[in-house]
């Protein structure tokens, strides 16, 4: 067992080596977990909805609440006019919350904690709301990059300063999420080792900030997936309700 | 006698409701943290994006230390921005 606390991040290959023009497109352990996320969160949702009790059991309670939680947050930061994306925020809230949750077992492998996972991610939704700002609004959509009531000579600087203020929004989306969740991560390992170095006599300081720390980080799974999903809630708002 | 034992469980109920808000308390914590983190990338993310185009435009027009350094600032500016819009959002929140 390797006692490096950026171990747990290596990707391997599982199975054989697939390449299609060049590019590696073997199966993996991040698309391993990955699959493994999406069944969980299906077979949770299957079981939440099988039969539609008027009294619901535990798994369709969780799951009403759960909807009702991701339409409440579309309705109170997009408006009605979000509503047919709900299905597209619900799933990506469940993905990332799951990809979390999962990641936090023992031996598992976190899939957010890539760079490369969460700006695909971010750079879909960016393109996305971008698309929808242009077919909703057409060309008027460019107004969001001039505000009104600014001078004149300030103008060129400000639309400047506005372009890279929304180019900055998929970086900081996605650099929010790998983040946290990478920080975390290494954190709970290098505490880990500290629990093994130290030993029977010192080992119970680190191991106690452990078990701690492993609390925090639940907090964080779930709140990093609430925050990537607002956050797309407040882009597709900007996108859908134009007001400058 | 009789006082003392009133005593107790008014002690008993108003302990009670101070371990409730110290809990209400921990768990809004929490949410701070991620509102700081938030502001961070926030300011960090309009920064490298404003530093990576001006080193993209001062290799196009090969004016080499220029456009990245006007960049930089633009960019700064961009991540202020940014942090106040996000502010004034959580403030409309809450």
């Amino acid at each position: 067992m390797s006692t490096n606390p950026m171990h747990q991040f290596n990707v391997y290959r599982i199975g054989p080596e697939v390449k299609i023009a060049g590019i590696d497109i073997s199966f993996t352990n991040a698309s391993l977990f990955m699959l493994i996320s999406a069944m969980v969160i299906s077979l949770f949702l299957f079981l939440g909805t099988k039969e539609k009790k008027l009294v619901p059991d535990m798994f369709q309670l969780i799951a009403e609440m759960v909807y009702n939680f991701i339409a409440k947050m579309i309705n109170d930061t997009a408006g009605p006019k979000a509503r047919p994306y709900f299905p597209f925020i619900f799933s990506l809230f469940m993905f990332v919350l799951f990809c979390n949750m999962v990641g936090m077992l023992p031996y598992s492998f976190t899939v957010t904690s890539h760079i490369i996972v969460t700006l695909i991610l971010a750079l879909f939704i960016f393109i996305a709301v971008t698309v929808i700002g242009f077919l909703k609004h057409g060309f008027k959509y460019l107004k969001i990059f001039v505000p009104s009531g600014v001078p004149k000579l300030l103008l060129p600087l400000i639309t400047v300063i506005e372009i890279i203020s929304y180019l900055s929004r998929p970086v900081s989306l996605s650099v929010r999420l790998f983040a946290n969740m990478m920080a975390g991560h290494t954190m709970l390992k290098v505490f880990g080792g500290f629990v093994i170095s130290l030993g029977v006599l010192g080992g119970w300081l680190p191991l106690s900030f452990s078990v701690a720390l492993t609390g925090l980080e639940i907090l964080v799974a779930f709140l990093q997936a609430y925050v990537f999903a607002i956050l797309t809630c407040i882009y597709l708002n900007d996108a859908l309700n134009l007001h400058h | 006698m009789f006082e003392k034992e009133d005593f107790k469980t008014r002690l008993k109920i108003a302990n009670s409701k101070l371990k409730e808000r110290e809990a209400a308390e921990a768990g809004k914590r929490g949410l701070f943290m991620g509102s700081a983190f938030k502001l961070g990338t926030e300011l960090v993310a309009a920064v490298v994006v404003g530093t990576i185009i001006g080193f993209i435009l001062d290799n196009w027009f090969g004016t080499k230390p220029w456009l990245i350094i006007i960049f930089f600032f633009i960019g700064s500016v961009a991540g202020m921005l940014n942090v106040i819009r996000t502010a004034i959002r959580m403030q409309k929140e809450d």
